[in-house]
């Protein structure tokens, strides 16, 4: 079937993606300045040391042999070794990718939870105050830099608000959730919320106020289809009208923005990661990125990179399956 | 080029939109400020020391702020008044903070402005060759585009900063050459890097809307015939290609000033940036000092916010006004 | 064709005392606000439709015509507005259940809909008034199956028919609440099982072939006369006292055209509906309707029977409609349009003579006067806003040529065409183009 081609097309663009992004990382390793046997050795190493580790590392081989071995180590799953965590790039980034993907997924949860109704509120009562306060307050949102807002939210909270911690993960979402259903203990899930509530926000203000930009200017150009007429003619109550025609119809395309904006999205979590010192793939990024730590660096844009190409196949499939005129093309 | 009618889309849009003027007020003196920081700037953004006489940075003038301070093994609380000298206050190591918010605003635009024209420079042709040519040429450029736009634009300009250093170059400010303003820097310190690096980011986006024209300007008839007419590639290019992709390209610059000047401040917070004088590096000073010292994080951050809001204001008139149909995927970028 | 009509219309006058009025239109004014100024898309339209008849509304594009059915169907939306006039509709039931809340909308069986609540009003779309639209494609919601659009509507007819009619404008809406739910739950839904096997029989019953399986496709699956079936079937789910049929062929090829209409007779036959057919095409006119109204720059300015419009016109505009359409008998099949241009339905443009006289072959000094409606050729069911009612055209009071070229251009621009107007007109002065006329305002 054509939709099976489809995948296997989009998947070898996908691979393709994945190669690209996975060479420009190693070209900037190879151009960066420093000198990774300082850092494994943790001082200025003597010569036999240096030899020895230049050897073990393969630094001593030609570039183009370092690239092709290390293409050879992706392929059988080896990200390479940390240069001053001695620890395998593969279990730094199993560590801290859930806290990252939680913070993602709230802050998405955020941005959707408020954006979706303020922009059928805006698109429905246009030129109205609703829509003038939608319209100017999502404005600020993609306006105000997220590290700015996450020092915004931490000063009014420390200042305000005590229960609310400024800094750290505190406990992860699974553990919160087997306390539930281990101890019927729910005190761990309050505490989980506490901990994200403000790097989620931080996070998804940015895409509260993209998603709400989008869904009014979608909804009012929907508004005015003349299917939304003949809906209307047909006596159907004004719920549905409003609801299952014309917002699932303007949220078909927002998803496909969404799978794009995925990079974004990650963009941000590195910088409030930092903000908010959540122990997530960003932070650890950052750090490895100060210390020059390039593998963990490379893991880290490689998995990012996987996880882009995997949820936008993933968003086009969806996409698909919801507008029936794509799936028959 | 720009038409007649194009002009009076753009006057019309404007008058009849309150958003569209306050957007050119805001950009308009924050540009003033950033050109004549030096002349407006009350002390050199360097200097340090400007504390009290206990050692404690002046709250914004008009306020007070209670400092405990070590004394003997006890703390003690002492209050510190603003002052007129230092209308914004200083920060934590005695820096004028309304003077150093001026060279900061010198820094946003001037990385934003002239991260904009470098990648437009190197994605417009680009864009324009792909597009006019197609085929292989074209299906090599959408290729790199997609790989760029798995990059996290923040990620990738880390890691290229992480590899190319902090480049600066020292250029010096004709303001004070020419004597009009004594005692501030001779050198402003251009983060050089960091508008290698942002074009390098964005560059891609200029590259699809200028082969997005392109493409279509290349069926049109008036192009055939020019063709047929035994007119050159090259002069197609620069004839008919190149001016009737100019509106979204210059929409899409808008939005990308807006982009850039945010991701400066991501680079410069995260201390990536190779300047001290930006409006970022300032608020990373200052989280150190939260909640007490709270204006020295709060105040570049309003900063930011307002030249952010002012460039989009700009970006939606002229969207509105021009019409040009990009798709907004380009807007944005890492905030 | 015609004569098959034109016996049935003598036939309704004969048997005029069995006949009754289903729904009776007076006054009715429509204007939209714009940003360019008032347009007056519908000003003062009379209508009178009876029972089990076809009522066309004829004219050109931008005469109002789509408004006025619109109007009568409530779908007219902001900037938009009814101004003034009634639209009566006659249905005993309804009249007794509403009459308690709405005395003073009520008279006998008549209830003047402008009177009634906008949820009264809501409850007769589909149900007592429902509407075929020109482009099935665009008027089907892409993203769903077609038998579950016409399910809907049997549903809200399900649904309405459960409920007292006294009780029903007060029953509650389908909520958010109760669509969230339907989307985890199927008992919840809003479309029932029940409404689906119905759908599928109206599929059926307006021919379209293996409707169980076309029930499942999406509009774009379907051809466009195919879809235009399912819009009819969809029109029908609510068993409706009164179709509006909103240029119902426009869209389709000929052939195709023809079935459709075919279809529309005999459902009309087989259930008794009353049809508002809202048209540019007398082709469609002479083959499908009883009565027909003239409309131009949103008035009615002749009506009549079929044969009164068709063989005894007075007004020189249907003499020109007429005389621009492809002749049926064949004995021309040479188009001629009409010289000029629709004139503007901005109120401040708009001149308070006969908005005709402009384009009028006959054009008299007295066209200069706006025409009010007189009875034609001493009939009492023929009438024409038209000084030719009462006076015959003569040459010596014409209007010269090209009287309207001078008087017409420092009022209004009128005639200035859209690449001319970029030129002209500085940015202060920005008029809208001439075919603003807000008529086919979607």
């Amino acid at each position: 079937m054509s939709s099976g081609k489809f995948f296997v097309r989009r998947l070898l663009q996908g691979v393709f993606v994945v190669w690209g992004v996975v060479t420009i990382t190693f070209a900037l390793r190879a151009l960066s300045p420093g000198d990774p046997v300082n850092l494994i050795a943790g001082q200025v190493p003597d010569q036999a040391t240096r030899d020895q580790i230049e050897q073990d590392l393969g630094l001593d081989q030609p570039i183009y042999v370092q690239y092709f071995d290390y293409l050879g180590d992706l392929l059988t799953g080896s990200l390479g070794y940390s240069y001053n965590q001695r620890r395998a790039v593969s279990d730094i980034v199993a560590q801290h990718f859930a806290a990252t993907v939680e913070l993602a997924v709230a802050a998405t949860v955020v941005a959707l939870v408020i954006a979706i109704p303020l922009g059928v509120v805006s698109a429905t009562r246009r030129n109205q105050p609703a829509d003038y306060g939608a319209t100017f307050g999502s404005l600020i949102g993609i306006s105000t830099p997220n590290f700015w807002l996450g020092i915004m939210l931490i000063l009014i909270v420390a200042t305000q608000v005590g229960f609310i911690p400024t800094s750290g993960r505190g406990i992860a979402f699974h553990e919160a959730v087997y306390s539930i259903f281990r101890y019927g203990y729910v005190g761990h899930l309050f505490e989980w919320f506490t901990y994200i509530i403000l790097p989620a926000i931080t996070l998804g203000t940015y895409f509260t106020a993209l998603i709400t930009r989008l869904t009014r200017s979608g909804m009012v150009d929907e508004l005015g289809k003349p299917y939304v007429t003949a809906t209307e003619a047909k006596g159907l109550p004004k719920t549905l009208v409003r609801y299952k025609h014309v917002l699932r119809n303007t949220l078909i395309p927002i998803i496909t923005v969404l799978g794009l904006q995925l990079g974004t999205l990650m963009g941000g979590a590195v910088i409030t990661e930092e903000v908010f010192n959540w122990p997530g793939l960003g932070q650890t990024f950052i750090t490895a990125l100060r210390n020059g730590d390039w593998p963990v660096v490379q893991g880290i844009v490689l998995f990012i990179a996987v996880a882009f190409v995997v949820i936008n196949i993933f968003v086009d499939a969806l996409y698909a399956r919801l507008n029936p005129q794509v799936s028959d093309e | 080029m720009i038409s007649d009618r194009i002009k009076a889309n753009l006057t019309s849009e404007f008058r009849q939109s309150v958003l569209a003027k306050l957007g050119v007020v805001l950009l308009l003196s924050i540009l003033l400020m950033g050109l004549f920081a030096p002349v407006l700037a009350t002390h050199n953004p360097h200097e340090q020391g400007h504390t009290n006489d206990a050692g404690a940075s002046y709250p914004p003038y008009g306020l007070s702020d209670e400092v405990p301070m070590f004394e003997d093994g006890d703390i003690t609380y002492h209050s510190v008044d603003g002052t007129s000298e230092h209308l914004l206050g200083t920060n934590d190591i005695g820096q004028d903070i309304y003077s150093r918010f001026l060279y900061g605003a010198r820094t946003s635009l001037l990385v934003g402005l002239s991260g904009t024209l470098l990648a437009t420079a190197m994605g417009v042709p680009v864009g324009l060759v792909a597009g006019y040519f197609g085929g292989r040429v074209d299906d090599g450029l959408m290729r790199v585009a997609d790989v760029m736009l798995a990059f996290p634009s923040l990620v990738l300009a880390l890691a290229l900063m992480g590899a190319f250093g902090r480049g600066t170059i020292g250029i010096p400010d004709p303001i004070v050459l020419a004597g009009f303003a004594d005692g501030m820097p001779e050198t402003a310190t251009f983060p050089g890097m960091v508008v290698v690096v942002v074009a390098l980011v964005t560059w891609v986006w200029f590259a699809r809307v200028a082969r997005g024209e392109a493409m279509a300007i290349r069926n049109e008839e008036y192009v055939k015939a020019a063709r047929s007419l035994g007119a050159s590639h090259a002069t197609i290019m620069r004839r008919h290609v190149l001016p009737n992709s100019l509106t979204p390209i210059i929409v899409l610059a808008t939005i990308q000033v807006a982009a850039i000047i945010l991701l400066e401040s991501s680079l410069s917070y995260l201390g990536f940036s190779g300047t001290t004088l930006s409006w970022g590096y300032e608020i990373q000073r200052g989280y150190d000092y939260l909640p007490n010292q709270w204006w020295i994080a709060t105040i570049p951050g309003i900063g930011i916010v307002l030249a952010v809001i002012g460039v989009n204001l700009i970006g939606d008139w002229l969207r509105d006004a021009l019409d040009p149909n990009i798709e907004g995927e380009g807007g944005g970028g890492a905030g | 064709m015609l004569s098959t009509r034109t016996s049935r219309a003598k036939a309704a006058e004969v048997l005029a005392d069995m006949t009754e009025e289903i729904l009776r239109v007076e006054g009715l004014k429509t204007r939209f606000f714009t940003d360019e100024g008032q347009v007056n898309a519908v000003d003062g339209v009379d209508i009178a439709i009876e029972r089990g008849d076809t009522y066309g509304i004829v004219g050109e594009s931008g005469s109002g015509k789509s408004v006025t059915a619109r109007s009568i169907i409530d779908l007219i939306e902001s900037p938009g507005e009814i101004t003034d006039g009634r639209i009566l509709y006659r249905n005993q039931e309804f009249a007794d259940g509403i009459r308690d809340d709405n005395p003073d909308a009520v008279d006998g069986a008549w209830v003047d809909l402008r009177g009634v609540s906008s949820s009264v009003r809501r409850s007769l779309r589909g149900s007592n008034f429902s509407m075929i639209f020109q482009d099935p494609q665009s008027s089907f919601n892409p993203t769903i199956t077609v038998g579950e659009q016409i399910a809907e509507a049997v549903e809200v007819q399900r649904r309405a028919s459960a409920n007292p009619r006294s009780t029903r404008a007060r029953s509650k809406e389908y909520t958010l609440t109760s669509l969230a739910l339907g989307t985890i739950l199927p008992s919840k839904r809003y479309v029932t099982p029940a409404s689906r096997e119905r759908a599928i029989e109206l599929l059926e019953l307006v021919g379209i072939p293996d409707p169980v399986e076309r029930a499942d496709e999406y509009p774009h699956e379907y051809s466009g006369g195919m879809l235009q079936r399912a819009m009819i079937a969809q029109a029908l789910a609510g068993e409706p006292d009164v179709l509006v049929a909103d240029e119902p062929t426009t869209a389709l090829d000929v052939t195709i055209q023809a079935q459709i209409l075919d279809l529309l007779d005999d459902l009309q036959e087989e259930l008794g509906m009353t049809i508002l057919l809202i048209t540019h095409n007398l082709g469609v006119v002479a083959r499908m309707c009883d009565r027909v109204g003239v409309m131009y720059a949103g008035e009615i300015v002749e009506r009549g029977t079929l044969e009164d419009v068709f063989d005894d016109h007075v007004h020189p505009y249907t003499r020109g409609l007429l005389g621009s359409v492809p002749d049926l008998e064949g004995a021309s099949d040479r188009l001629q349009p009409i010289p000029g241009n629709v004139p503007s339905l901005l109120d401040h443009e708009m001149n308070r003579r006969c908005h005709f006289a402009d384009r009028c072959p006959k054009a008299m000094e007295a066209c200069l006067e706006h025409p009010s409606e007189h009875s034609a050729r001493g009939s009492d069911h023929h009438a024409a806003r038209c000084v030719l009612t009462r006076t015959e055209y003569d040459e010596a009071r014409a209007l010269a040529d090209g009287y309207f070229d001078e008087a017409d251009r420092p009022a209004g621009d009128k005639h200035v065409g859209p690449d001319e107007r970029d030129e002209t007109l500085d940015e202060d002065r920005q008029h809208p183009p001439a075919e603003t006329t807000g008529g086919e305002h979607q």
